[in-house]
């Protein structure tokens, strides 16, 4: 077994839940691994005794699976009525433009994504982004842009 | 039979049966509600919201399709509230669906060759659809009465074109995601090919990751093409055409006898092969064959005129100089010097007169089919039960609680046999394969045996033991109805389930399962072929088979019985209608005075007393000169893969030989008269399934005079021309009323018997062109099994009443390995397997005029012989099978027997190669598993 093969094995079989179901098993190894590789959508489908396309029906259907390797960081903007009315989509554009993206995504070198985000949770201190699930609020363009350039000098896990 | 109840569609009452849906009881009432995710014979899904109708005293507007029916139920099935609210859920479907097709004002007036310039924009216009005039949405928004007038007002979606696959083109812009393709793989063939991705206004049908077809599991059987209510899957070739006439006959290609529907254009080309929804056989299933490789019979090289052999060379003729050459040369020749192998596609009728002709104008019981090379399918089944037949319906597999698969390749030889297995294995069933090559059903097998090849028979052996030492005979059903088993038990006893184990490489613990599987369900049921069983052994291991079938009482009964797996589409009639060298018609037996002098006495002629030669032993004829001039009907893939030796020489070496062929095919380019042969889609007659079904193919096109012809023309001429008395036969329908006389199983059948068999089904909107909802339920075509009396009732399940006044005979067979005579320079086995998926296989699809897949091929060997040949995991190696060379890299595997190296590749393998193949008859020929001698070399 590869590397990869050892990790989703440990993963599916590593669920310590009473109920495992094909959801359960693919929710471990994004977990594990941050997105779901073809190998995983094979042996979540030999673990729970159905087949490949019927595993990936599942997992197409939700948004929150990922089918290619997570990028080294993560950039969010919320995008909440609270940080709408108060600026959000100026913040959005100026992250865009310090991670040199068009849209929404992963940037193709793998370094940064940028993502909105329906509700960071954060309301009171409005407009919020977070750089790798670490929360920076009352944001301005020029802040924003700021937090994404330091967050880009720093090295992502062991890159 | 379900209790009937009456419910009301608008104030007219109707009689149904409790259980069903409103739905389904209106289209048996003939009363049409519209839909779209619905399908009969699929589980009902309630998606599409197209079928509501409103109930009397009911909340709401429920989906028929759901909506269990019951007594005195008033349904309204069109009232304006009903449609508006279909209206408005059509309005959502079009939103994304090209429509140009149904609000250009030109669509009644345009006639086929005109251009469409201004109407409609390029994207939508109607020709673009394959599905054209045969759409299941357009049909329901015209009947709805919508009031559509932009063609603009639609969202194109622009999803790319799936064009990578073989046969099929996908065109997901126009889907609607009634999700009919997806139940059908899944429930209908339980293979599961595709599925749903994505979701909400993304959602479609697809693939895991986006791969191709190819490499998702799918067996190319068309089941999502023909349930397709729109023209996002259609079949490749002939897209474009709609057909001019539809006629339902039977598939030639192999004996499950599936009725398809052959639409053919306006001029007799055939375009598109529908299977039959209401058919007993198929159950509106078919295969890549009989749905993709058909259209031989469109195939201009086909021969179209007789030739003759003049100084050499084969040259044109007439038909009556050609007839008159056979006739004038086969006089010369006499009794066993002559010999008769018709086709196994001709039909019944024509094996009839091919075996009258044989017998009575030629005076040899030398006939046969090409097909013939394992003869000892059926006899000893026929010895110990009495027929030569499979015992139950194709369809009662499905209800089967456990199903034995033996040496069969059902999913590739008899595709559609193999539905009812996989489905019945998905629900309940427990399937047990026993088979050395890794086949389709060991991805669906509780349990896979896997002998060292030559070992089956000791297998079978250890399998009886271990019925009989687990107690899991039925004694009260074998006092009964069989001659007592004591020889049978006395030499299984000397039988070491040990030893077993050890030369077949089956453990004991799986063996004793097995066993336990089989002897302790309510019904099993056995399907059996001879598949790389040596024919020495032949009869041993059939008479193996049927005595497990025997002590286990699984005879007589529904969803048990066992299932010879014949290989040619008519063989089964072909035995039963006396095309075979020991028997007359009806199973009668030339040695035996009595039958020969009764089948005399309806011919007025006599009938040679020795039987003849078989296939085989007429092929070592023509080598050693002892038959002079044969009759060949059809070419067969036998002549040339060996399994007759070299069949091909043997046939340069007779003094005359007539072929009476489709194509200049090998064997007729040796011929001295080439006879151009009529297709299925030409001809009238019956065919036999395997299941003992005499059903009827009925012609779909016309072929001009003077060119091919029906062999049951061609053999009735020649005997004609010859002056020989009794082929005075005006119709295939006369023959067979002669069949029902000569032949005691067939006494009951006539060709209006057999059109009075199932009546009309689902009712069809006659006044549409193009009916396309109940397209398939027009007539029932039941056919019937034999054996049918003369009071014209067939015969489901065989000794359901026992062994007509005797009892079934358990003949001890020899429980032996095959001899290993071992082959110093080929010293191991090579076990093909093939399967339509390889999870953790990475396939490329090279893209190119014809896509075709690369992959790199893994040798599996045991870890013994690898230790042995000195090979390691991953290391390059050749196998060497004298007529071949198979590279790829090492695999060692413990579960592969030792002396055995196998093999698995991809069925998506040879549906690129049906599709991309310059043979005429390529589904024909679609490469078999044969087990051959093989050694192993490491390369680089």
């Amino acid at each position: 077994m590869s590397g990869l093969e050892q990790r989703i094995h440990a993963a599916v079989h590593g669920q310590a839940q009473p109920t495992v179901t094909v959801l359960s098993s693919l929710l471990a190894v994004e977990d594990e691994l941050g997105y779901l590789p073809k190998e995983a959508v094979e042996f979540v489908a030999n673990f729970s005794d159905t087949t490949v396309n019927d595993v990936w029906a599942v997992a197409s259907f939700y948004p929150n699976f990922r089918f290619v390797p997570p990028t080294e960081h993560v950039v969010e903007v919320c995008w909440g009525a609270s940080c709408h009315v108060v600026g959000a989509m100026a913040a959005f554009r100026s992250v865009l433009e310090a991670a040199g993206m068009e849209a929404e995504g992963d940037r193709p070198d793998n370094r940064v994504a940028v993502k909105l985000n329906t509700c960071l949770g954060a309301c009171s201190q409005a407009p919020v982004m977070s750089m790798d699930h670490h929360l920076a609020g009352r944001i301005t363009p020029e802040s924003a842009a700021k937090n994404v350039a330091r967050l880009l000098e720093q090295d992502g896990h062991g890159a | 039979m379900a209790d009937d109840i009456t419910i009301s569609f608008d104030g007219q009452e109707f009689k149904t049966q409790a259980g069903k849906m409103v739905l389904e009881a209106a289209i048996q009432a003939g009363v049409y509600i519209p839909y779209l995710c619905y399908h009969p014979g699929m589980e009902s899904y309630g998606a599409c919201r197209m079928c509501v109708v409103s109930v009397e005293g009911g909340r709401g507007f429920p989906a028929s399709c759901t909506l269990p029916a019951a007594d005195g139920m008033k349904v309204q099935t069109a009232s304006a509230e009903v449609n508006d609210l279909r209206k408005s859920v059509m309005e959502m479907l079009i939103a994304e669906h090209p429509s140009g097709c149904l609000t250009c004002h030109r669509v009644d007036i345009c006639g086929p060759t005109d251009v469409c310039l201004r109407h409609v924009s390029v994207n939508d216009r109607c020709v673009t659809c394959p599905k054209n005039e045969r759409c299941e949405l357009k049909d329901t928004v015209r009947y709805l009465g919508m009031n559509l007038e932009s063609p603009l007002n639609y969202k194109y979606r622009q999803i790319p074109l799936e064009v990578a696959d073989p046969f099929y083109d996908r065109d997901y812009n126009l889907c609607i995601v009634c999700g009919r393709c997806v139940r059908a793989c899944e429930e209908l063939r339980g293979d599961d090919a595709i599925g749903f991705t994505m979701r909400s206004g993304q959602a479609l049908v697809g693939t895991s990751f986006g791969t191709s077809l190819l490499e998702s599991g799918c067996e190319f059987c068309g089941a999502c093409i023909d349930v397709c209510p729109v023209g996002a899957l259609v079949e490749r070739d002939n897209k474009w055409d709609k057909p001019r006439t539809v006629e339902r006959t039977i598939c030639p290609l192999c004996p499950v006898g599936c009725q398809l529907n052959v639409e053919y254009d306006n001029e007799g080309k055939l375009t598109r092969v529908v299977p039959e929804i209401n058919s007993p056989a198929n159950h509106g299933q078919a295969c890549f064959k009989g749905k993709f490789g058909l259209q031989f019979v469109n195939d201009a090289s086909r021969l179209h005129s007789p030739l003759v052999r003049r100084d050499g060379q084969l040259t044109e003729a007439t038909w009556d100089e050609a007839l008159e050459v056979v006739a004038t040369r086969f006089a010369e020749y006499s009794g066993e010097e002559f010999a008769f192998l018709t086709s196994p596609n001709s039909t019944n009728e024509e094996h009839y007169l091919a075996q009258k002709f044989a017998r009575s104008a030629m005076k040899s019981n030398n006939i046969d089919q090409t097909s013939n090379v394992q003869p000892d399918l059926t006899r000893a089944l026929e010895q110990s039960l009495g027929y030569a037949g499979a015992t139950n319906p194709i369809w009662d597999l499905e209800k089967s609680g456990c199903i034995l698969v033996f040496c069969s390749n059902v999913t590739e030889e008899h595709n559609v046999v193999g539905v009812p297995i996989k489905r019945a294995a998905r629900k309940n069933a427990k399937l047990v394969v026993i088979d050395s090559r890794e086949v389709e059903l060991t991805r669906y097998a509780h349990l896979w045996l896997r002998p060292a090849p030559g070992t089956e028979q000791l297998l079978l052996g250890g399998l009886l033991k271990s019925v009989i030492d687990q107690g899991l005979q039925d004694d009260e059903w074998l006092a009964e109805n069989c001659e007592s088993p004591a020889t049978l038990y006395y030499a299984l006893s000397a039988l070491d389930l040990e030893e077993v184990s050890k030369v077949t490489q089956v453990t004991v613990a799986d063996i004793a399962e097995a066993a336990r599987l089989y002897g302790e369900a309510e019904t099993s049921a056995l399907v059996y072929a001879l598949d790389n069983i040596q024919p020495r052994l032949a009869r041993d291991t059939v008479l193996s088979l049927v005595n497990l079938v025997l002590v286990t009482g699984n005879l007589g009964k529904p969803n048990a019985g066992i299932y010879p797996m014949r290989s040619g589409a008519n063989e089964q009639g072909a035995w039963d209608v006396g095309c075979v060298p020991d028997r007359l018609p009806g199973y009668r037996r030339v040695s035996d005075s009595q039958d020969r002098q009764e089948v005399e006495v309806i011919w007025g002629t006599t009938i040679p007393e020795t039987p003849g030669l078989g296939l085989t032993q007429m092929i070592d004829g023509f080598r050693d000169g002892q038959v002079k001039a044969a009759f060949i009907i059809g070419d067969s893939p036998n002549f040339s893969n060996g399994k007759l030796g070299d069949g091909l020489a043997a046939l340069d070496n007779l003094d005359f030989l007539v072929v009476c062929d489709t194509f200049l095919t090998d064997a007729a380019q040796r011929a001295d008269v080439v006879l151009p042969r009529a297709t299925f889609a030409e001809k009238d007659g019956t065919y036999t399934n395997l299941e003992r079904r005499i059903q009827r193919l009925k012609p779909g096109r016309e072929l001009p005079e003077g060119g091919a012809r029906s062999d049951w023309r061609v053999i009735r001429d020649v005997a004609h021309k010859m002056g020989v008395p009794g082929f005075q036969l005006a119709s295939p329908s006369e023959t067979m009323d002669e069949i029902a006389r000569v032949a005691p199983i067939y006494a009951g059948i006539s060709y209006r018997t057999l059109a009075n068999q199932g009546g009309l089904v689902f009712k069809t909107d006659l006044t549409s062109p193009q009916p396309t909802q109940v397209l398939y339920a027009s007539r029932e075509d039941r056919g019937l099994q034999w054996p049918v009396l003369s009071d014209g009732k067939g015969t489901p399940i065989l000794y359901e009443g026992g062994f007509n006044d005797r009892k079934a005979e358990p003949i001890t067979p020899a429980f032996v390995a095959a001899e290993d005579r071992a082959d110093p320079d080929f010293p191991l086995w090579f076990v093909p397997g093939r399967v339509l998926l390889q999870q953790e296989r990475d396939i490329e699809i090279v893209k190119g005029r014809r896509n075709t897949i690369r992959r790199d091929e893994f040798v599996e060997l045991n870890p013994a012989d690898a230790a042995s040949w000195s090979i390691t995991e991953g290391a390059r190696v050749e196998v060497d099978m004298l007529i071949g060379r198979l590279a790829g890299l090492a695999r060692i595997n413990e579960s592969i027997p030792v002396g055995v190296v196998a093999s698995t590749s991809l069925f998506g393998q040879l549906a690129v190669d049906l599709q991309g193949s310059e043979e005429m008859e390529a589904a024909t020929r679609v490469p078999g598993l044969d087990i051959r001698r093989a050694r192993i070399n490491k390369i680089g």
